[in-house]
């Protein structure tokens, strides 16, 4: 890709001629920022590469010795070990049900407990379906599962495990908040709560629920799907979402959107106003509206009325053109592969993600009962 | 305790930064999957190659967050876990996202392990090694300017950072961190000029006080 070509994705920023030396070093040197080079330089990281501890490869299948794959005596072995194991195989399971399967459970301070017991320094607990963990005002703690990611649980948390199944971790947050680190591939992990359904389509983000179920979701890296009852917001990084209960994921906002830009989307989002209110604060929203409030103007597309709907997409026009194939007339009656391909223009991951999420997995319905 | 989050989530959201969206990298995820399946394989070649690469990104990762002198050790840490959790990474071609989210990861966990005593000695341990260290303005002005590109918001000072500090450029930022060009482009373009009117106003703050001595 050619730096032309890359100035000409600049999403959300118009950018001066000048700035080639803060880019990539070429250009006419900026003298400030030689200063800053200059002296911040001595920070810079030098140490060279460390001595690594070898780490032993997975081994699989076909790694193992030739002659024990085919010794003779190696299937009669299993078979006098199974045997012999299936009882104490039997009587665990019906002792410890759904004891394996799960996530490690870590005290970061304070007394968190899963179910009634405290977890304690000396031992890692197992967080397994169906339990609850939480953390009273002192308390933190953690989450990990190797194949999924770690989150972080903050005082006066309450969340349960819901599935563990492959291919979908879920949890529900009850209320509380966490922050996430998922390096599961998009879409494999899923937070229910009272409001909406949270869907990890990247890295990290933060999510706070109240006690009357509203929430809040902040994506740090990455981006976030929140949906429910067919009212869906992608949530990229650098952006907020809030959503309320029976009402779902409000429409997401750049978290450098004027505060008059957020208090009048909010009332549009989540107050009951008559239709000339809420003609009053899509004016505001619209004129107090900058490049980097396109991500909240795209989602407004579909969640206006009609009439409303054309001074919407005139505005966005303004700020992204509508790409070649999206046509004026497809928008306003809310064409999807129009949407789609408008979105893409924004300088945003691809919603295809999304979309495939949508078709295999149907359970969108948040935890009802706590 | 019950608990409202309208006004809570307008602070939570003014008080946190946040940090660009990843993009992937074609022709230089081809290398790194194929180093980080040498690397999960045993290889550990591979694996300091993937150190080579990746050191300064998680260098200046941890530098936007915790104190000058923890830095190099926690760096180390940031690749002994990678290296750990190696065969947990699916996609092998965002090994560059992962290693960041494991090395902002553990710059959160430095700060909730260090009670505010020991958060206070390490700052005041870093400013001793500033003094003795300093032979002249320029060292003062080192540590004055990083404290203020700390002062920005998270978006932004990992984005200079990796520019000023570690001598990164714009595409390698990208590259390394998977952030899109066009964030990294525009992180730079406003971090810089917030940082130039920090800049500014520090030194409108001090010029009184040196006056007056």
């Amino acid at each position: 890709m050619t730096r032309d070509r890359e100035k000409d994705q600049t999403p959300n920023e118009s950018v001066a001629g000048h700035d080639d030396y803060l880019w990539d070093g070429s250009g006419e040197p900026d003298p400030e920022m030689q200063r800053l080079e200059g002296i911040l330089g001595r920070f810079r990281h030098t140490r060279p590469a460390p001595v690594f501890p070898n780490v032993a490869p997975a081994r699989g299948w076909t790694s193992f010795p030739w002659r024990m794959r085919l010794s003779p005596a190696l299937p009669i072995s299993v078979a006098v070990v199974a045997i012999l194991a299936a009882p104490v195989f039997v009587y665990q399971r019906k002792s410890v049900p759904a004891a394996v399967a799960g996530w490690d459970v870590s005290r970061v301070a304070g007394a968190p407990r899963v179910e009634r017991r405290i977890i304690d320094d000396a031992q890692t607990s197992r967080l397994a379906v169906g339990q609850v963990l939480e953390t009273d005002q002192q308390s933190r703690a953690r989450l990990h599962a190797e194949d999924i990611g770690q989150i972080e649980i903050e005082p006066s948390t309450r969340l349960r495990v819901l599935s563990v199944a492959p291919g979908l971790e879920r949890i529900a947050l009850d209320r509380g908040m966490i922050h996430t680190y998922i390096w599961a591939p998009p879409g494999r992990f899923v937070v229910d709560t009272p409001s909406a359904v949270t869907v990890d389509l990247g890295c990290a983000y933060t999510l706070q629920v109240d006690d009357s179920g509203a929430g809040l979701v902040r994506t740090s890296m990455g981006w976030v799907g929140f949906k429910l009852n067919g009212r869906e917001s992608f949530i990229p990084s650098g952006a907020a979402c809030a959503t309320r209960p029976k009402l779902g994921p409000g429409t997401p906002y750049s978290e450098e959107a004027s505060p008059e830009f957020r208090a009048a989307l909010a009332r549009l989002d989540f107050e009951d106003s008559t239709s000339q209110q809420s003609s009053e604060d899509l004016a505001i929203v619209l004129g107090a509206a900058r490049k980097g409030d396109a991500l909240t103007l795209w989602h407004l597309l579909s969640r206006v009325s009609e009439d409303q709907r054309v001074l919407v997409f005139d505005r966005l026009q303004e700020f992204v053109p509508a790409p070649a194939g999206v046509m004026k007339e497809g928008v306003l009656r809310l064409d999807q592969r129009m949407l789609d391909l408008w979105w893409k223009a924004l300088g945003f991951d691809d919603i295809s993600v999304w979309r495939r999420w949508e078709l295999s997995w149907s359970g969108a319905a948040p935890a009802g009962t706590k | 305790m019950a608990f409202s989050l309208g006004d809570t989530f307008d602070s939570l959201v003014a008080t946190q930064g946040a940090l660009p969206m990843r993009e992937k990298c074609a022709p230089e995820a081809l290398d790194d999957t194929s180093l980080v399946l040498a690397a999960r394989d045993g290889d550990r070649a591979a694996f300091g190659r993937l150190y080579d690469r990746y050191a300064r990104m998680v260098h200046g990762v941890l530098l936007a967050r915790v104190p000058v002198d923890e830095v190099d050790d926690l760096v180390q840490d940031v690749f002994l876990i990678a290296l750990r959790r190696l065969s947990t990474l699916r996609e092998n071609d965002r090994f560059g996202a992962w290693l960041g989210a494991i090395a902002r990861n553990l710059a959160n966990d430095y700060y909730r392990h260090s009670s505010p005593q020991q958060q206070l000695e390490e700052e005041m341990s870093v400013q001793k090694i500033e003094a003795v260290n300093s032979g002249g303005d320029q060292q003062c002005s080192a540590v004055a300017i990083l404290d203020t590109i700390r002062t920005l918001s998270e978006t932004y000072r990992e984005t200079l950072i990796l520019r000023l500090v570690e001598g990164m450029t714009g595409p390698e930022i990208a590259a390394r961190t998977g952030m899109t060009t066009g964030s990294v482009r525009v992180n730079l373009h406003r971090g810089m000029q917030q940082l130039r009117a920090a800049l500014r106003s520090r030194a409108r703050n001090d010029s009184p006080q040196q006056e007056s001595q």
